[in-house]
């Protein structure tokens, strides 16, 4: 099959076909709308609400939602609840999208590697992958996060160390399928360096499972984040986060239970709505709908 | 030259204390009434008892190393010499009666030892029990390839002797006091069965014990319970009960809900939590009481650490704790305060020790005086050294993790920086915490052993490991005084003479603060109402220290 | 094939080893060590604690200790635990059944259930069910699993009194009626992913199935919707399901560590756990070498399915 080379008008990239599939996809548009709520709820709300997130009061301790002032009721020890919520938001959503850049940069980086070279080169870092991916994530987890000592920065870091091999996995597959292709061939003939067309020509074409990847990173970084602080090897107290909130809300599940429902629930919206996403944004750019 | 005092001693004085102290907090237990074991027992064992547990037994050689959960099962098979009851005496159980200096078994100069042990007692295989076995546990302790347990004490014993099927005799390197106490949790192991073993660490008795005691082992569902049936032939009073099982449930709520449930019928350790007591109180069917234990709770100093190297610091810092509203805000009211780390109901109990003011003003002047300013970022420091320090406890302990905030919050009103950086179990105790390298730690821990109050290996300057000592005094306490009277406490054996050592020990400790004691534990211990002839006792590790002696009422 | 499956075994083994020593190395790094449970201990001094860390061969380089606990794991030896001394293997094997309970049951219920939903969901495409089934999917796997067994807990054990809670069997009892009681609830959470996972799935390879040629031919020939349902689809996703089950198998085993947390269920997350929270260094290390075999058979599994259906894809 000889190429043809079509010259096409510059298509805007709101225009697209990609994003016009986007659009049609009900669920990713509630998706973003929600993150986007939650976003401005977590940067503005701890302003706008009357309550310091850190200020203990033992006399208002257990108050059930609507409790005067407080929309959804205090902790043990007598913080306001909503004003906690909206803090422990910005940390969890900030270690998630943060863990989430940082694992597609080294997953990424390890799946193009592996993809291009191939050979014994991607098979070694292929089975190193298989490696990390062979151990009960969990272990990892606690492993690293006993030896560090917890900060936001480090729960990060630990959570990207345990989640790149995923997009490491889909850019090789991605990769290798890339690499025969002709423009690649033809890259290779007109002498371009190997750096150059690992990350210049073959990399943007990639780029669509990797955004893939990547919203649904977020999510599952989350998800680690909470279950890591729930153990209480993450976020350290007074620090709030979703994670910590559930953890000192176990014991009183009988007596006050909104302290579970309404962390877990907000974990549930934030990770519902990166999800959404991550499946508008599959439909939308897989290649195979450009058919349709 | 005072004489020798006996065991009866203990008992008139630290009844009278008990009486003075108030029984109010003890009530349900027996300790002042006659025997629980009255004619209402069954003639032969019936019933099943269920305790839960938050952590599982998993070590059932009671000379191998383990922990407090273990020793329930320890306490129901197997037998030691001896045994230490409620009021903290002690009460003779292998053997025929407590040796001290009166009655010869311990020479005045407190070397040579000489027990008479019973000779109606058999294994749990039928085997008769001799003073064979006793010298073969004390030497399987002192094996140096096998994982005991404590070797203090037992590393005194020299020259055991068997003098007859019913007589043990043996010399100490040195006069040891506390030697008693800690036979007390030496539990005796069979020499017929373990003598066989090329490797006592791995010996099939280990997971299939034999022993002596009331109850015999009967099978184990790994992470899920334990079952131990009635010994038929023991030779005590009991037991009373069929089986005696014991349930793992790591989560404390979920252990509570059992117990409200009926799941289980007894809660050991660790207990009821503090938030669930004023419900538990009021269950139908159930009886809750507080039963004072000997751990305490304290803000544990390094005192190797700049910050806290001052008296007038640690004395600030104490004043700035407000005691009343952790104690009835954060543990709705059930521990109680204290000033030392011995138990209010053990004997040598000081009860003229200085009481706690909380007053931040008063901290705050006291650091003013000594020199600590209060800097640009509100932060007192004085000659470069920052009022700063981060303290750690436990993960995952939600009422400690809310005290740490809470004094946090109190402490920056003062000017003085805390931070928070709480570690897993297995990281926060290991050479963290053994060589000293916290700032300071808050803990809940017990100084004792037994009843004795020998607190050598916590507060001797020798104890220090983190300069190479043996012990586990990790706040780097030395004052030369206590030295000296620790080292006296330890070789005298009266009672009178000893009380009055470690009242002067608990003065001193009180007055230097090398930990700030918040208050002493009182477990909240629930049982269902059917069951009698429970009997708190705040002297042993466990709960289950005498279920030979419960049964249900019918 | 036996070429492939050579290359295969060799490349597992290179794996084990990577894991093997990875873990090695992280576990004796983390600060503390099995000797901290006696922290506490007011009897215990520190020359017990030296003691007890050269009984248990903790003052060896690091090494060292790995070279012996590979030597021995060569020949069958899995170690012996530091808590109680019994072997590893055995200690395992105590908790083993109790997972598999969990897992089969778990399992069994995600395929049924999710099977079911996902060819529903198909075969009436862009439904109320079809949307319901989809937007359910999506938040099943956004539910943190222990929030959702902690929930689950707070309204069929405290509130409804409906199922006990927590472990494995009423003592006494042990009756499969039992069994199944303690049961419920926890498969049910764990399932709830699963269910979501394989829901998706098989809509989509319904989907695919249906809008193959063999199915047209089919309806031409008069075929009823449900035989072509039963036959084809259902027949030719057999295969795929199988894969999609061996690389779910790891993450079964990492799903039922949460929900054994939280409902005391004594399998092997449990062991996991408490092992790690005691650092019994010789169960932490053969569960790790368990868990990878698993992985290694799972996509072995996968791998050889995939091969077999798809012959355009080379192996190896």
């Amino acid at each position: 099959m000889t190429a043809i080379v079509v010259h096409a008008a510059p298509v805007r990239w709101w225009r697209s076909r990609a994003v016009n599939r986007f659009m049609r996809h009900h669920l990713a548009l509630v998706g973003i709308a929600m993150i986007t709520l939650l976003v401005l709820a977590c940067a503005i709300g701890p302003h706008a609400l009357p309550y310091d997130s850190l200020h203990i009061d033992l006399r208002a301790r257990f108050a059930p939602p609507l409790t005067g002032q407080h929309y959804f009721g205090t902790d043990p020890l007598g913080r306001d609840l909503a004003v906690r919520l909206l803090m422990a938001g910005r940390v969890s959503l900030l270690v998630g999208f943060s863990a989430m850049l940082l694992s597609t940069l080294i997953g990424t980086l390890v799946g193009v590697t592996a993809g291009y070279r191939g050979g014994w080169v991607g098979a070694a870092l292929m089975r190193m992958v298989d490696g990390f991916l062979s151990y009960p994530s969990i272990f990892l987890v606690l492993a690293l996060a006993a030896t560090l000592r917890p900060s936001p920065v480090m729960i990060t870091v630990i959570i990207a160390v345990t989640s790149w091999m995923e997009t490491a996995r889909i850019v090789e597959a991605e990769v290798r399928s890339l690499r025969e292709r002709e423009f690649v061939q033809a890259a290779r003939m007109v002498g371009l360096r190997r750096g150059h067309i690992m990350f210049r020509e073959v990399l943007p074409n990639a780029v669509g499972p990797i955004i893939v990847a990547a919203s649904l990173a977020v999510a599952r970084a989350i998800l680690l984040e909470a279950y890591i602080s729930f153990l209480g090897y993450g976020i350290q107290p007074p620090l709030p986060s979703w994670g910590n909130m559930l953890n000192g809300a176990q014991q009183y599940l009988a007596s006050a239970p909104w302290l579970a429902i309404i962390p877990g629930a907000a974990i549930t919206i934030a990770v519902t709505s990166f999800n959404f996403i991550g499946d508008g944004l599959r439909d939308a750019l897989d290649v195979r709908n450009d058919h349709i | 030259m005072t004489e020798a005092k006996t065991a009866s001693i203990y008992s008139r004085r630290s009844a009278l204390q008990l009486m003075i102290a108030g029984a109010a907090g003890l009530a349900g237990s027996n300790l002042l009434d006659k025997p629980a074991l009255a004619r209402t027992s069954p003639a032969k064992p019936t019933g099943r008892v269920i305790v839960g547990l938050g952590q599982e037994p998993t070590v059932f050689n009671p000379l191998m190393v383990h922990i407090e959960v273990d020793d329930g099962v320890h306490f129901s098979v197997f037998d030691a010499l001896f045994r230490i009851d409620p009021q903290g005496v002690i009460q003779p159980n292998l053997a025929l009666e407590v040796p001290d200096q009166k009655n010869g078994g311990i020479t005045e100069d407190g070397l040579k030892w000489r027990i008479r042990l019973r000779d109606d007692v058999r294994w749990h295989d039928g085997k008769p029990f001799t003073a064979e076995d006793v010298k073969f546990t004390l030497e399987l302790i002192m094996n140096p390839n096998f994982r005991s347990w404590r070797t203090a004490g037992h590393a005194l014993v020299r020259d055991i002797t068997v003098i007859s099927p019913t007589e043990i005799s043996w010399r100490m390197e040195e006069a040891f006091a506390p030697y008693l106490s800690f036979l007390t949790e030496t539990f005796i192991v069979p020499k017929h069965v373990l003598e066989k073993e090329a490797n006592p660490n791995s010996a099939a008795f280990n997971q299939a014990p034999i022993g002596t005691g009331p109850f015999k082992w009967g099978q184990r569902v790994a992470g899920d319970h334990l079952e131990l049936v009635a010994n038929l032939d023991y030779f005590g009073e009991g037991p009373h009960i069929e089986r005696l099982v014991f349930k793992y449930i790591p989560d404390l709520t979920v252990l509570y809900t059992q117990f409200k449930s009926g799941d289980i019928d007894l809660v050991g350790q660790p207990y009821i939590t503090p938030d669930h007591y004023a419900e538990a109180k009021t269950l139908p069917n159930r009886v809750v009481t507080l039963v004072p234990r000997t751990s305490f709770e304290s803000f544990y100093l390094n005192l190797e650490r700049p910050q806290f190297k001052e008296l007038a610091v640690r004395e600030a810092l104490y004043a700035a704790i407000d005691k009343e509203a952790i104690i009835q805000g954060l543990y709705y009211g059930v521990p109680s305060p204290t000033e030392t780390f011995m138990p209010r109901q053990s004997f040598f109990f000081n009860a003229n020790l200085p009481l706690h003011q909380f007053d931040v003003n008063r901290a705050g002047k006291i650091l003013d005086q000594a020199g600590w300013a209060k800097g640009g970022d509100g932060i007192r420091t004085k000659n470069g050294v920052r009022l700063s320090f981060t303290n750690s406890t436990t993960s995952g302990d939600p009422l400690r993790e809310q005290v740490q905030q809470f004094l946090q919050q109190t402490f920056a009103q003062l000017g003085v920086e805390m931070k928070i950086s709480n570690l897993p179990a297995a990281v926060m105790w290991g050479e963290f915490w053994m060589q000293s390298q916290f700032d300071s730690v808050i803990v809940g821990s017990s100084y004792l052993i037994g009843a004795d109050p020998d607190v050598t290996n916590r507060l001797h300057s020798r104890s220090i490991a983190a300069k190479g000592g043996r012990g586990s005094n990790n706040a780097q306490y030395a004052n030369p005084e206590v030295d000296a009277l620790l080292d006296k406490g330890a070789r005298t054996f009266d009672p009178e003479a000893r009380r009055a050592i470690y009242f002067r020990v608990q003065e001193l400790v009180r007055r230097d603060l090398p930990f700030l004691p918040l208050y002493q534990s009182n477990a909240v211990e629930g049982l269902k109402k059917g069951i009698n002839g429970f009997v708190p006792n705040g002297n042993t590790r466990t709960e289950s220290w005498n279920a030979l002696a419960w049964y249900w009422a019918s | 094939m036996s070429g492939f499956l050579l290359n295969r075994l060799s490349q597992s083994i290179v794996l084990l080893v990577i894991v093997s020593i990875i873990g090695f190395t992280v576990l004796n790094l983390m600060p503390g060590g099995p000797l901290a449970q006696f922290g506490l201990d007011p009897g215990m001094t520190q020359k017990d604690v030296e003691r007890l860390a050269t009984q248990l061969g903790l003052n060896r380089p690091l090494w060292i200790q790995y070279l012996d606990w590979a030597w021995r794991l060569l020949q069958g030896d899995w170690g012996h635990s530091f808590r109680d001394g019994s072997s590893v293997l055995a200690v395992i094997g105590r908790h083993l059944l109790a997972t598999l309970l969990l897992m089969g049951t778990s399992t069994a219920l995600a395929i049924a259930v999710g099977t079911w939903i996902g060819i529903r969901g198909a075969t009436h495409r862009y439904s109320l069910f079809d949307y319901c089934a989809t937007i359910g999917a999506m938040v099943a796997l956004s539910v943190p699993t222990f929030w959702f067994g902690l929930i689950g807990i707070y309204i069929f054990t405290l509130k409804l009194g409906w199922v006990p809670a927590g472990n494995m069997y009423t003592i006494g009892d042990g009756s499969v009626l039992d069994y199944l009681h303690h049961l419920i609830l926890p498969s049910l959470v764990l399932s709830l992913v699963h269910v979501a996972i394989w829901s998706r799935y098989m809509r989509t390879a319904t989907l695919d199935a249906l809008s193959q040629d063999f199915v047209k031919t089919a309806r031409a020939k008069g075929v009823s919707e449900r035989r072509i349902l039963l036959k084809h689809v259902v027949g030719n996703a057999l295969l795929p399901m199988i894969t999609l089950a061996g690389m779910q198998l790891p993450s079964i085993l990492t799903g039922a560590l949460v929900t054994e947390t939280v409902f005391t269920w004594p399998g092997m997350g449990r062991l996991f756990l408490d092992s790690l929270g005691y650092s019994d260094y010789p169960v932490v290390m053969g569960l790790l070498i368990f868990s990878a075999i698993l992985v290694v058979l799972g996509n072995l599994i996968a791998d050889i399915v995939i091969a077999t259906v798809d012959p355009r894809i080379r192996l190896g």
